[in-house]
């Protein structure tokens, strides 16, 4: 019981100095096969052009997700995309990466909405609040797929590459 | 004439170093590494520290070689025992100042495919990790330099070093180098689960539901029971490079694990998701061995966790209860996914006389 008592006074104090880590304070960078890299805090992205879309989460449910999509984000980066994404450029992939190591693939091609047809957002909000913590504050949502495995939480480096 | 005969002989000199620096001479045998296809070839070798047959020989003889310890005493495999999967069975280990380590001895088996390695992560390649402990005054103590030039007078190390290297000094470099050759050869494949997944071996009711457990995510809504282990440590390898908050403590203050490294608030008491290959021979657990069997581990993870604000998603979440706040195994399953997780023992690796102390006739003092 004393125990008891004491981890949980443990976690109220873990609670206050942990607490919510600054959310201003974590970034998203995009480096690799780029004209600029470019690394983004939340407010940098709050102010690029935003989209909101349906989809529906592990949980089976739909949620709105709010935040940029990645073929803007590219296009600031300058990543070949459009016209350019041809020829050689066709072999470029892109590794998403997430604070704990995990990493997913993409073609640069799927990511290129005129290309697949498809958005892929990088979201930063759900159903209206800013997405929580281990989740957040940044996350892919790639609505068409039908296993969110690639819906990658707590987005940290986005690197594009070419296959050699 | 004189002038040119000079400088024809350097350009002959040169010519031939050209040739000899890439430090593969034919006489060199390739190691030729072997492993299940299932693993995969997702792993880099250095270009300049290649497997050879020689170079691996040499590896092994300096993991078993206590010279490279400040007080002759201590060797990689104090800490690294290969009857307990290259991992010692105390909490904190002890090296050369008598002083307990920072953190628990780590299993090494399947490096080949680990691309930053420590509880934290904090180097990238074997090379540049082998130096941590070879210097550290807690470990063994002993700068690259003085290891190289302890080697450098016995009469056993110097000309096998020119074999493998080519030089006719011993250098630190060439120590790590040979010493992740031999580690890149530590492949563990062979458990009884290895031969299950080819079809080699017949699981028993209680291990066929540890597998079961281990493998599902619990649905209770959909009346499945599960564990939900393989979300981090799944895959034939046993083992993804991610690291986790696993609720240790409601926050980490003496050892902050891979925060160290970040800076990022976001990344306390993060640390590595450890293979589980061999995990009944690494006891005690964790990366400060705080947890002394198998049942204590679960028993965290089923009951016992910090909730700190960066806890892991999927420890956050997983409950086979609907709307239950821990995991809720019963006792009976948590013998189940202890039964599974004894069949991730590989024996062939931990007496596979590949691996074993070379130096003969003597555990810790080879033959000069």
């Amino acid at each position: 019981m004393k125990i008891l008592r004491l981890k949980h006074i443990c976690f109220l104090i873990g609670c206050v100095l942990v607490g919510n880590f600054s959310v201003a304070a974590q970034t998203l960078s995009i480096i690799g096969e780029v004209k600029t890299p470019l690394t983004l805090s939340i407010n940098d992205l709050k102010a690029m052009p935003q989209t909101q879309l349906k989809a529906k989460d592990r949980d089976g449910k739909e949620h709105e997700y709010g935040g940029v999509r990645l073929v803007d984000l590219f296009q600031k980066a300058g990543v070949t995309l459009g016209g350019e994404l041809r020829g050689e450029n066709l072999t470029k992939y892109v590794i998403a990466r997430a604070a704990d190591g995990y990493e997913v693939l993409f073609s640069l091609a799927e990511i290129d909405e005129e290309f697949s047809g498809c958005t892929i957002l990088l979201a930063h909000t759900v159903d209206g609040q800013a997405l929580p913590q281990g989740i957040g504050p940044f996350r892919l949502v790639v609505p068409d797929e039908r296993r969110p495995a690639r819906w990658i939480r707590e987005i940290k480096t986005i690197e594009i590459r070419f296959a050699k | 004439m004189k002038l040119l005969t000079s400088i024809l002989s350097l350009f002959l000199l040169a010519g031939f170093l050209a040739l000899k620096s890439p430090r593969h001479d034919a006489r060199l045998h390739p190691y030729k590494l072997e492993y299940p296809s299932s693993f995969g070839s997702r792993f880099v070798i250095p270009e300049n520290n290649s497997l050879t047959e020689e170079g691996v020989t040499l590896g092994r003889m300096l993991f078993y070689e206590p010279l490279l310890s400040k007080t002759n005493t201590i060797s990689c495999s104090s800490c690294h025992q290969q009857s307990l999967a290259f991992s010692d069975n105390r909490r904190l280990s002890i090296g050369v100042s008598g002083k307990p380590t920072r953190r628990n001895s780590m299993s090494l088996a399947n490096l080949l495919w680990v691309k930053n390695l420590f509880w934290d992560g904090r180097v990238s390649g074997l090379e540049a990790q082998a130096a941590f402990p070879l210097i550290h005054p807690d470990e063994m103590g002993q700068s690259l330099e003085i290891s190289a030039k302890k080697l450098s007078k016995t009469r056993l190390y110097p000309p096998l070093f020119k074999e493998v290297f080519g030089t006719a000094t011993i250098t630190g470099e060439q120590i790590t180098q040979a010493l992740s050759q031999f580690e890149r050869t530590l492949i563990s494949a062979d458990s009884p689960y290895d031969r299950y997944l080819e079809g080699k071996y017949q699981l028993s009711a209680t291990e066929k539901r540890g597998l079961e457990l281990f493998m599902r995510g619990p649905a209770p809504e959909r009346g499945v029971r599960g564990a939900n282990c393989a979300h981090c440590h799944g895959g034939v390898k046993l083992f993804q490079e991610v690291f986790h908050n696993n609720g240790l403590d409601s926050i980490a203050v003496q050892d902050k694990g891979r925060q160290e490294i970040t800076g990022e608030a976001s990344d306390n008491g993060r640390f590595r998701v450890p293979t589980l290959r061999n995990i009944a021979l690494t006891a005690p657990y964790m990366h400060d061995g705080r947890f002394a069997t198998l049942e204590e581990v679960l028993d965290h993870y089923n009951q016992n966790m910090f909730h700190p604000s960066n806890l892991s998603h999927e420890l956050r979440t997983a409950t086979n209860t609907e709307g239950g706040k821990t995991l809720g195994l019963t006792a009976v399953e948590k013998k189940d996914l202890i039964a599974f997780l004894h069949l991730l023992t590989d024996s062939t690796f931990i007496t596979n006389p590949a691996f074993a102390n070379p130096h003969p006739n003597t555990k810790t003092k080879p033959i000069r």
